[in-house]
């Protein structure tokens, strides 16, 4: 008798955890459009947090360090933006311009060749390739618009971000405080192994997709290329998605240049040479610079998680597929371990012993 | 004196003496008071109320612990009598638990806090992220660690002779 209400007791003690688990989830799928900004804010405030602690450990109370750094970095991101921005302005209205030029010619280009693959291979005729290409075309101006409104996110992802910082691990900490304290340990050990893979992946794709972009706008720019900053920044961009950064650099500049010296070879061979040398040096120098304290993920998991986060959440689900396989991948070697170790699923691990004796 | 003003108010005298107290444990002898702030960066802060147990005898280690206020009591449970006794108290400036930093092996004592008390962690993970990107301070700690292991090997073994 006794042991059953023990055991009742055991089981009552998960309730309210249980519960306000499952309501924030319900919370979560009903909000989902409303919750987007502050999970980009938290990733952001997780980016930034070693920033705030470098300067909390040398003596600066955390509001007036999260202060400083929005008032340095934000002058100076402001400023960055602003002339990006401006920059942006002139060469998207002057790609709206050029675009229904640039779209006849590319579609030509198609026809001629539609026409000639269907002379070759009948069969493409069923494929009506020439009415998709016209119909996508169409689509392109609308596309790079539409994500204008995007940029609203630029504005209020630092402010709910802000107030993260100052409130810093706040909540988390008090999580932890409030459970067992034996098991204390465990999760901090945890949440530092999450942490120390997690963070430099995050760090270190970032510092790489900058990089990445200085490169390619210099690069672009010297070789008198149009809309060298739009392209930049997309290659900036992309190459937050592994693989994907110098085959969009290469790709799109080949079309641009195509279009823009009139069918030339030499313009593209130059580029595409260009966005080899870029992929040879991230693969050779930058990566294993910057990353090699992050996760290691094998290829296959990558592309399989791509895929995966594509299909969960579009566009946003793969910029945060990879951080999110990082962190999987940590919890499931943690949990492997802990199966193994407080599980006993292997025997004991045997202490290193030595048979020479103190001298 | 409004300078002055403002700047205590920026300033967190609480690192300070969080600083002051890291130069002073044993672990870190050999530290200069610069370098101890990434040391403080990589240390975990927790308050332990007065009865709450950090670990128990066979749970795997994974941190080392450094009293920073209040009083932890180790105990070691006799195989044979089934009786736990208290083995050492552990007061602040002194640190336990240093052979989870070497080996994730079960820990031989059970730990709780016998006042309400305020510890710092250094995890394994975090000791080898600072033997790798601060090799001036890691291998210190490294060093430090092995001298209090051979002192701590070397009581073991003079204590049958000295009684």
């Amino acid at each position: 008798m006794q042991t059953e209400t023990q055991q009742k007791k055991s089981y009552a003690q998960f309730l309210l955890p249980v519960f306000v688990g499952v309501a924030a989830l319900y919370f979560i799928v009903l909000a989902k459009a409303a919750i987007f900004p502050f999970v980009l804010s938290a990733a952001l405030a997780y980016i930034l947090s070693p920033m705030i602690k470098y300067f909390e450990v040398r003596g600066i109370k955390r509001t007036y360090a999260v202060a400083g750094l929005y008032i340095g970095a934000g002058a100076f991101l402001f400023l960055v933006v602003y002339l990006l921005m401006s920059f942006l302005s002139l060469e998207l209205e002057a790609l709206k311009q050029d675009w229904p030029s640039y779209a006849e010619r590319i579609q030509v280009f198609v026809t001629k060749m539609n026409a000639k693959w269907v002379k070759d291979y009948p069969f493409l005729a069923s494929l009506r390739l020439e009415a998709k290409l016209d119909h996508l075309l169409g689509l392109v101006p609308q596309l790079i618009l539409s994500l204008l409104p995007m940029m609203t996110l630029l504005f209020i992802v630092p402010f709910i971000t802000f107030f993260m910082l100052v409130g810093g691990a706040g909540i988390l900490d008090y999580l932890v405080d409030h459970l067992p304290a034996r098991h204390a340990e465990i999760i901090h050990h945890i949440a530092s192994r999450i942490d120390g893979s997690l963070g430099n992946y995050l760090r270190g794709i970032l510092t790489e997709a900058f990089v990445i972009f200085l490169i390619a706008f210099t690069g672009l720019l010297l070789m008198g290329l149009n809309y060298a900053a739009v392209i930049a920044i997309l290659i900036g961009m992309s190459s937050l998605i592994p693989y994907l950064g110098a085959i969009v650099g290469a790709v799109l500049s080949s079309i641009v240049a195509y279009l823009q010296f009139g069918g030339a070879i030499l313009p593209i061979v130059k580029i595409l040479a260009f966005f080899t040398g870029i992929r040879f040096f991230d693969d050779w120098f930058l990566q294993p610079y910057i990353m090699k304290k992050a996760v290691d993920l094998n290829p296959a998991i990558i592309l399989l998680a791509l895929m995966a986060g594509a299909e969960i959440g579009g566009i946003w689900g793969v910029i945060f597929s990879i951080p999110v396989t990082c962190i999987i991948k940590e919890i499931m070697q943690i949990a492997i371990e802990l199966q193994e170790t407080e599980f006993r699923w292997k025997p004991k691990p045997e202490p290193t012993r030595i048979s020479i004796p103190y001298t | 004196m409004g300078l002055l003003n403002i700047l205590s108010h920026i300033y967190d005298e609480e690192i300070l003496a969080k600083l002051t107290f890291l130069k002073g444990i044993k672990l870190f002898d050999g530290i200069k008071k610069r370098q101890l702030i990434h040391v403080l960066e990589s240390l975990q802060e927790r308050t332990y109320l007065k009865g709450e147990t950090l670990f128990a005898q066979g749970d795997i280690g994974r941190a080392l612990f450094i009293v920073f206020s209040g009083k932890i009591a180790l105990s070691r449970l006799d195989p044979v009598t089934q009786k736990s006794s208290v083995i050492a108290q552990v007061h602040p400036g002194e640190f336990f638990g240093e052979m989870a930093l070497l080996e994730e092996m079960p820990r031989t004592a059970t730990a709780h806090a016998t006042e309400d008390t305020k510890v710092f962690m250094l995890f394994k993970i975090k000791l080898e992220s600072l033997l790798f990107a601060r090799p001036a301070i890691g291998v210190v700690i490294a060093a430090q660690l092995a001298k209090i292991l051979s002192a701590r090997l070397r009581a073991i073994i003079e204590k049958p002779i000295a009684e």
